[in-house]
């Protein structure tokens, strides 16, 4: 028996939900299909989710899962220029004419979709997206120039806890694009998501016990995020995500984690997010996603 | 005597390859390493870590190479630790790691080592007063720098002996002079 999982039509952090509740218990007994026919649109969270449950299924001995790929030509280039599809033949079995990648002067894609195994990788993704950054953050979104480098730290530090803390690789793709339905400006968004071990168990042995019932992945994402803990007892530790929250206060972006199943976010005003969902579909790993809007005239 | 140990080139050496962004835990650990390899086949006075060929450097990597240089060096004590060459974002990357431990290190400006040193990290306000008024003044007892603040004597003193403890100054029998960097 398969079981079929449709993408959202529009694929980004808000539609995700009814994509990991359709995987069930996990990791699901049935072999999967991916249905990406219908898809319009995914944002990089959308695109890594998809990589992530392909590699959560394939770390958990399951089938190997099929893959639908989208209807629209535009769509699938768009895809394949954001370098999906590459990693998606790996983890899946595809099924419909992918289009080859083609790059084509100045993209909005800041950063393909790029594997983050080892230390080496967040190099390797430092290096490609200074050479973008300033372009997008300093030109179109009005930014100072010094916020280039700021964007850069938050990145490397964002990678780097999936090295760190997930006990398997990930991904990292940063894409600048047009919030018209929240925002009505020009925005760059940084997703990361890795299909290891999530905050929870990275946390329960140092921190559980504090928690006591309480305990749990909304939890433990309130200590990582708002507390600033580690799993590591180095006091030097945990201040990687204490900067990025700094640093999206002074821009007004936002930043949301989900792991296990819960969700928290630092809600800018120009958002209606909840600050923190509990008990949803459960998804492996770690998803973050990290917005950073283009700055109102008078702020520049 | 001055060390001058120049970043860039250790992260080159480190890392195998010409990148200029210091980034990543295990990378600021193995510069860290690096460091002390260098200082303990040295007797210099001051190690002057020289970060001008740096493009990016990550809170990871700030808090290996200069908050656990720093802690490592308290314990051994006797040596200056001086930064150079750094930019503004890499000022805060310090300052935030430094506080987050509460350490202090003296940074100066590239190229100008005459320049008046600048303080980052955790220093209380009068340890900062007595810092910029030292690098201002040259050489002073407790005495001339309370004269000069408008403080009290035992304020002066314990000012200019936070700053010594944490070799910020270097205390010269009772006077207490900049740090040696030039």
């Amino acid at each position: 028996m398969t079981r079929v999982i449709e993408v959202p039509a529009t694929f980004d952090d808000r539609s995700f939900e009814q994509f990991a509740g359709g995987f069930g218990s996990w990791p699901p007994e049935e072999k999967i299909l991916i249905d990406a026919r219908g898809a319009q649109w995914a944002s990089p969270y959308g695109l890594l989710a998809m990589l992530t449950a392909g590699q959560a299924l394939a770390e958990a001995r399951r089938e190997r899962p099929l893959f639908t790929v989208p209807s629209s030509d535009d769509v699938k280039r768009y895809w394949a220029r954001a370098g999906f599809f590459k990693y998606a033949a790996e983890l899946f079995e595809l099924h419909g004419r992918v289009p080859r990648a083609t790059a084509s002067g100045p993209s909005d894609v800041l950063l393909d979709v790029t594997p983050v195994r080892a230390t080496e990788d967040v190099h390797e993704v430092v290096e490609k997206i200074s050479q973008g950054a300033s372009r997008i953050l300093h030109g179109e979104l009005g930014l100072e120039m010094k916020a280039t480098l700021r964007f850069s730290m938050a990145l490397s530090e964002a990678c780097q806890n999936i090295v760190e803390h997930a006990g398997t690789s990930g991904w990292v793709a940063v894409q600048a694009y047009t919030f018209r339905r929240r925002l009505g400006r020009r925005v760059v968004v940084i997703a990361v998501s890795d299909a290891g071990i999530g905050f929870r168990r990275s946390l329960e042995s140092a921190h559980a016990k504090r928690f006591g019932e309480r305990w749990g992945d909304g939890a433990a994402l309130e200590a990582a995020l708002i507390q600033g803990v580690s799993r590591f007892r180095d006091p030097g530790r945990g201040q990687g995500l204490a900067f990025i929250k700094r640093f999206l206060d002074q821009w007004k972006g936002k930043i949301s984690i989900r792991s296990g199943t819960a969700r928290l976010a630092i809600v800018p005003p120009w958002d209606e997010d909840v600050p923190l969902s509990e008990h949803l579909p459960f998804f492996p790993g770690a998803q973050v996603q990290i917005i950073i809007p283009a700055q109102d005239a008078d702020t520049r | 005597m001055i060390y001058t140990i120049r970043i860039g080139h250790l992260l080159r050496e480190t890392v195998a390859s010409p990148y200029r962004n210091l980034v990543t835990r295990p990378t600021g650990a193995a510069i860290r390493n690096r460091i002390q390899e260098a200082l303990a086949e040295s007797d210099c006075l001051t190690a002057l870590l020289d970060f001008s060929d740096i493009e990016l450097l990550d809170f990871s990597c700030a808090d290996e190479v200069v908050a656990k240089l720093l802690l490592a060096d308290e314990e051994r004590g006797g040596r200056f630790v001086v930064l150079r060459g750094l930019r503004e974002d890499q000022h805060e990357a310090i300052e935030h790691v430094l506080n987050h431990h509460g350490l202090a290190v003296a940074a100066v400006a590239p190229g100008d080592e005459h320049a008046a040193p600048r303080l980052l990290g955790w220093a209380t306000p009068d340890a900062r007063a007595a810092f910029g008024c030292v690098c201002a003044l040259g050489a002073v007892t407790a005495g001339e720098l309370a004269a000069a603040l408008g403080w009290v004597l035992a304020r002066g003193e314990e000012a200019l002996e936070a700053l010594a403890v944490r070799r910020l100054v270097m205390a010269d029998a009772d006077r207490y002079r900049p740090l040696p960097i030039a």
